[in-house]
């Protein structure tokens, strides 16, 4: 794979100037309206998006595209940032999310801040939600795109203070604690993926690309730790990062940060965040330790089914409708563990592909949690709905093509990342005897059942039927509630058409650097 | 190879352009919206038609294909062999008709964008289905089809009670047998969707072993695929999963209850459903796949046999399931006291007689038998059960009542509507010379030359139950006494634009009927030679015996409900209600043979029984009191522990102990001080004795 250098640092540039942004509004505080800090903030993250676009379009996404800066970092291997058709599909979801989610944030957050009023709670005002808004997508931006662990981490660090912030400050319900108990999840997930990370560097090195040749450097795990210390180094990174994941098991703080969050923000924490566990498993761990990682795949292939139904069953039983979205990420991102696990590329290029129709469907559906909790007075107990598309229809539909993105119905890319991960699961089992072969077919089966049945049980519940009484006034919000729904769902639409774009070159990479 | 022109993607493309065209309408009002809708499937149907006049002309199958994602080898555009072509032709014009209907029908409902949207999208899906050339592009297609369904089946999503299916009330086991529309289009949808599931992992094994999803790369060594599944003992799971999908979507046991309840949607969408498409896309599949089975089993029959008996016996299966839905639905048929229900479960009984014909055929060992029976089944049936389902609509629209205790005695009122469901009747009990009867009889004729006995007499039985049932509903409907619920509302025959396309079926049927004898061999012969795994010619030899056995069932079924209904003018139920065993029987046949009741209770129960424990006992009392409670708990408890033990002894150990030690030093070294020279000589020796010693040692002398 060519590797392409910049003539300019381009790509530090998406991060550094969402980062200016965060700063600027900062300063800015309360001197200017809420529109040009989302304005200012929301544009900067749409440069970010811009770029990738641009890059990929400039370049192809059959090369690897470097910044030209290296920093060598004395013991620490080198720093440097590269994109590519892995990570373009997880870029493209974090810019997109984020910087549609900044105009969003105006008349949600308008909403929130008054009902804190009410509350007698004094929150810091805008400057302040949008500076940490935008470090932690900023941030978000910069792990997927590092060349080394340390790097990583020092990103994936940013991402959990303003993250932590905003839900101590803006959150509902037990704020205060919830956000504590979010940051030591996190923080523990992520310790433990330094304590690996470093084992790893101080005896091998910490670069997992050489920004020299340009090349992922492939099994240097496997090859430079002895057994036992690879052994553990390799469990430290990998439960590290599911906790990120928040597979099942270690899932048990996602329900209560995500629902709990200002809506805005469980929209990037859900699919955004949570996701780059995923993603950067392949692209870290497996990538040190290809041979170690396949002998763990039988239990991961395990543990990403049992996620799937875990997650499924649990969402069947909430009545939050945040709640229920949350537990809903938890088997999602078993859907992704899933095409990890099968260790082949179509797995892989699931698994990227589910991030990004993650992002895309769960975004919105926890921005129409959002219409509804603004619309509605904070309504956000299912059974206190009902027949709301007879005078919401705009927002049922959004909700609709939401959760034809997490079930891949088309005409949404879900239906692709279904197939892939599908495929790579399938090809798992395929020479390992008919018990696998049943018992996986039997899995994918009540797992995707379930996901069918709790998306559209609960479009039922909230859009059909009859309409109760304290409803009658309720309308569809429009303006920036709706708008960056309606993005979000043409941006799917898009992507189901033109997938192969996306789709050839990530398989072509998967094939070249896994094959 | 014949040039394949692009323009016939218009088939699948022109509905779902008319789709996007209603959605950008949304705020135009009137009939725009309908007419843009059957604007762009009459242009479907014309593309459909001489798209079929190529194809047949042509000696190989007519195949366009423009590379959509390379990376998984999906292309779109058209792959018409003979079975293609007829399948979309018969879709694209039935669909047009129904939508003219629908112009009508469905002219003063506030939803008209969503219905003509998904109406219009669900045409689109199912020829790009019907057209694929690949099997991830089917299963979008089919996927599409879900979705539309979904959305039409729960399109009055408001759930008022006129459009519920079911008795109000009425319980079976304790659970509620009426269904709403927002429920049952969720039914739809996830019974389908379970199926869909087995449907995407054969895609996926036969991708892994392929390299590829396209049909005719799957034709071209089946044998050698089939053996490779066998050689890891996987061929007879790869089976069961790869046509589950087509199961689901064709609602044969164990899946049919989803179609049932599907009458909550408007009565044409009822039509579309059952006639054109959707449950016909499970058929068209097992059309698909059989030639293709069935020539890896002809091809391995002496080399492999175990092979062969696998593939053998996947299709021995499909023909009792198929045979076995046809049973029990028609019994269902016969007790059923709603007008649609009645067809509806008419729908489920036919699709199993397709299941049975083209399984049983593919056993004759001459597949092509399987696929003549199996699509001249499902295009007879097609026909008649959308002019049965439009003219339903209409009588229900005039009755105000979808309950057949609500009618009677309309042929008084509605003499067009009565003769052109009469017509479609006949052709649905199998009654010659109409079209109903030649195609049952293919269907029987497979299942007889298979020898699959009791798929066969399940079948044979069956023609005695359709025609039974049939009669029972025309005579109930039209000739029976008139309800009071008719004599305080005359009902009126139904506007031009519904009327024409149902009566325009109806003579389809009997004139098809009349013609088939003599376009039967030709039908025969351009489908066995230009399908798809197919290839031989296929001749067919009716067998009389069988055809006046059959007849005979027919003729005693419309008998027997002519003496009831029309003759003595009975209410069966009275004398029913009186004898406890038939009383008990007529239950069992009313709720369905308590399959539904038996779901409800057993598996959404127990699935909701289990998803709450996991919640109540896993996720919140093990889980989240661990992590949450337990372990805060331990390490605060570790932490006062710690306080009270280790912490203290140090605290003590540094700030008493040692202060009291330093200071008793001290104080000791204090009493040395006796200010008596001799003492301090001794102390310096004593000293000086010490430090060489471990001078000494330390030097290592």
């Amino acid at each position: 794979m060519e590797q392409i250098i910049l003539e300019q640092p381009i790509l530090l540039s998406t991060v550094l100037v969402p980062i200016a942004a965060a700063m600027a509004s900062w300063a800015l505080g309360d001197r200017v309206k809420e529109d040009v800090h989302a304005g200012l903030n929301g544009g900067a993250l749409l440069y970010s998006l811009v770029i990738y676009l641009a890059l990929a379009w400039r370049f192809g996404l059959d090369k690897i595209v470097r910044d030209p800066w290296v920093w060598d970092v004395p013991g620490l291997g080198r720093f440097s940032m590269i994109f590519d058709a892995m990570v373009f599909p997880v870029l493209v979801g974090i810019a997109l999310v984020t910087g549609l989610v900044a105009i969003y944030s105006v008349p949600y957050m308008r909403h929130r801040f008054e009902e804190m009023e009410h509350e007698g709670v004094k929150a810091p005002g805008w400057g302040a939600y949008f500076m940490m808004y935008t470090m932690f997508a900023a941030a978000m931006l910069g792990t997927v795109m590092t060349t080394n662990t340390v790097e990583f981490y020092l990103f994936l660090e940013l991402t959990l203070i303003p993250s932590f912030l905003l839900i101590a400050f803006y959150g509902y319900g037990d704020r205060v604690r919830i956000a504590i108990l979010y940051m030591l999840w996190t923080q523990m997930g992520a310790v433990l993926f330094l304590i690996g990370a470093l084992a790893l560097g101080f005896n091998v090195g910490f670069d997992f690309y050489d920004p020299a040749t340009g090349r992922f450097m492939l099994g240097f795990g496997d090859e430079g730790l002895a057994g036992g210390l690879a052994t553990a180094v390799l469990a430290a990174m990998t439960i590290g990062l599911l906790v990120k994941m928040a597979v099942f098991g270690v899932h048990i703080w996602l329900p209560y940060a995500h629902a709990e969050a200002p809506t805005p923000i469980s929209a990037l924490l859900s699919p955004n965040l949570i996701g780059i566990g995923g993603v950067m498993l392949l692209r870290i761990v497996y990538t040190a330790f290809p041979s170690g990682f396949s002998s763990m795949a039988p239990i991961l292939l395990f543990w990403a089914v049992a996620t799937m139904i875990y997650g499924g069953f649990m969402a069947l039983q909430q009545t939050d409708f945040k709640r229920l979205l949350a537990y809903s990420s938890v088997s999602q991102m078993g859907y992704m563990m899933l095409g990890l696990a099968s260790i082949s590329v179509y797995g892989f290029a699931g698994m990227i592909l589910h991030y990004l129709v993650h992002a895309y469907g769960k975004a919105i559906l926890f921005l129409t949690a959002g219409i509804l909790i603004t619309m509605l007075h904070g309504l956000r107990s299912i059974p206190r709905m009902g027949g709301l598309a007879a005078k919401m229809p705009v927002t049922a539909a959004l909700a609709l093509i939401g959760f034809m993105n997490i079930t891949g119905i088309p005409p949404m890319p879900g239906l692709w990342s279904e197939y892939l991960l599908v495929r790579g699961a399938v090809e798992y089992v395929f020479s390992r005897g008919v018990l696998e072969f049943v018992a996986l077919g039997g899995g994918l089966l009540l797992a995707i059942g379930l996901s069918t049945a709790y998306s559209f049980l609960t479009m039922k519940r909230i859009f059909y039927g009859s309409l109760p009484d304290h409803l009658k006034e309720a309308r569809d919000a429009g303006g920036s509630l709706t708008l960056p729904l309606v993005a979000l769902a043409a941006a799917g639409l898009l992507t189901f058409l033109f997938i192969y774009w996306m789709l050839d070159p990530l398989m072509a990479i998967l094939s070249q650097v896994y094959g | 190879m014949e040039e394949a022109p692009m323009s016939y993607i218009m088939v699948w493309l022109a509905p779902w352009l008319g789709a996007v065209l209603v959605l950008l309408m949304h705020r135009v009002g009137g009939r725009a919206k309908g007419l843009v809708g059957v604007a762009s499937l009459l242009v479907s149907a014309i593309f459909s038609t001489l798209l079929l006049q190529r194809a047949l002309a042509s000696e190989e199958p007519l195949h366009f294909a423009a590379e959509w994602v390379p990376s998984l080898g999906v292309t779109v555009g058209y792959y018409a062999d003979a079975l293609a072509a007829i399948m979309a032709f018969v879709v694209a014009w039935l669909s047009f008709l129904i939508a003219v209907y629908s112009l009508e029908y469905m002219g003063h409902d506030p939803g008209q964008t969503r219905y003509w949207f998904f109406f219009t999208f669900f045409v689109g899906s199912m020829e790009f289905l019907v057209l694929a050339d690949n099997l991830v592009a089917m299963f979008i297609g089919w996927e599409g089809t879900g979705l539309a369904s979904y959305a039409l089946i729960g399109h009055w999503f408001t759930d008022e009670e006129d459009k519920w299916v079911g008795d109000p009330g009425r319980k079976a086991l304790g659970i509620p047998m009426w269904f709403e529309p927002s429920h049952s289009g969720l039914r739809a949808l996830v019974f389908t969707r379970l199926g869909d599931v087995g449907f995407l992992v054969g895609i996926a094994v036969l991708h892994i072993m392929l390299g590829t999803t396209s049909l005719e790369a799957m034709a071209a060594n089946p044998a050698g695929w089939a053996a490779l599944l066998a050689s890891k003992g996987i061929l007879a799971a790869f089976l069961a999963f790869f046509i589950m999908g087509a199961l689901a979507k064709s609602a044969q046991f164990p899946f049919h209850e989803w179609l049932v309840t599907a009458m909550t949607g408007p009565t044409s969408v009822s039509a579309l459903i059952h006639a054109a498409t959707m449950v016909k896309a499970g058929v068209y599949f097992l059309l698909r796949v059989t030639p293709i089975l069935a020539g890896a089993a002809s091809a391995l029959r002496v080399t492999s046999p175990e092979v062969y008996h696998t593939i053998e016996g996947f299709f021995a299966w499909i023909a009792i399931i198929g045979g076995f839905t046809a049973f029990m639905m028609a019994t269902m048929a016969l007790v059923s006291r709603e007008l649609k229900l009645i067809l509806a479960f008419s729908t489920a009984s036919q699709l199993g007689y397709m299941f049975l014909a083209t399984a049983a055929g593919a056993l004759t060992g001459t597949a092509a038998l399987g696929v003549f029976a199996g699509l001249s089944h499902l295009v007879s049936h097609a026909v008649f059960k959308a002019s049965l389902f439009l003219a339903a609509g209409a009588i229900i629209h005039a009755v105000h009542s979808r309950f057949i205790d609500d009618m009677g005695g309309l042929a008084a009122y509605m003499p067009a509507t009565f003769i052109a469901m009469l017509l479609a009747s006949l052709s649905l009990a199998g009654l010659p010379p109409f079209m109903g009867f030649w195609t049952k009889d293919t269907v029987l004729h497979a299942a007889h030359e298979a020898h699959a006995q009791v798929a066969f007499m399940l079948g044979f039985i069956t023609a005695l139950l359709t025609a039974a049932y049939t009669m029972r509903m025309v005579l109930r409907v039209f000739l029976y006494e008139p309800s009071n619920h008719v004599a305080k509302h005359p009902p009126h025959e139904a506007g031009k634009l519904m009327l024409v396309p149902y009566a325009l079926l109806a003579v389809i049927s009997l004139a098809g009927g009349a013609l088939w004898p003599k376009l039967e061999e030709g039908f025969a012969e351009v489908l066995s030679e230009k399908t798809l795994g197919l290839g031989t010619p296929l001749h067919l030899e009716p067998s009389v015996s069988l055809m006046a056995a059959s007849v005979g069932m027919v003729v005693a079924g419309l008998g027997v409900s002519f003496y009831v209904y029309h003759i003595l003018v009975a209410k069966p139920m009275e004398t029913i209600s009186r004898i406890p065993i038939l009383y008990k029987l007529h239950t069992f046949l009313y709720d369905r043979w308590f399959i539904n009741a038996i779901y409800y209770r057993v598996v959404v129960d127990g699935l909701k029984a289990l998803s709450r424990a996991i919640y109540n006992y896993i996720d919140q009392a093990v889980v989240d009191n661990l992590y949450h409670r337990f372990l805060p708990w331990a390490i605060m408890g570790a932490s006062s522990l710690l306080w009270k033990t280790l912490e203290h002894w140090i605290d003590t150990g540094f700030h008493v102990s040692l202060v009291n030690g330093v200071l008793s030093f001290s104080d000791r070294v204090r009493r040395m001080q006796t200010g008596i020279l001799n003492h301090y000589i001794l102390f310096l020796w004593l000293g000086l004795t010490v430090m060489l010693v471990l001078i000494t040692w330390l030097a290592g002398w």
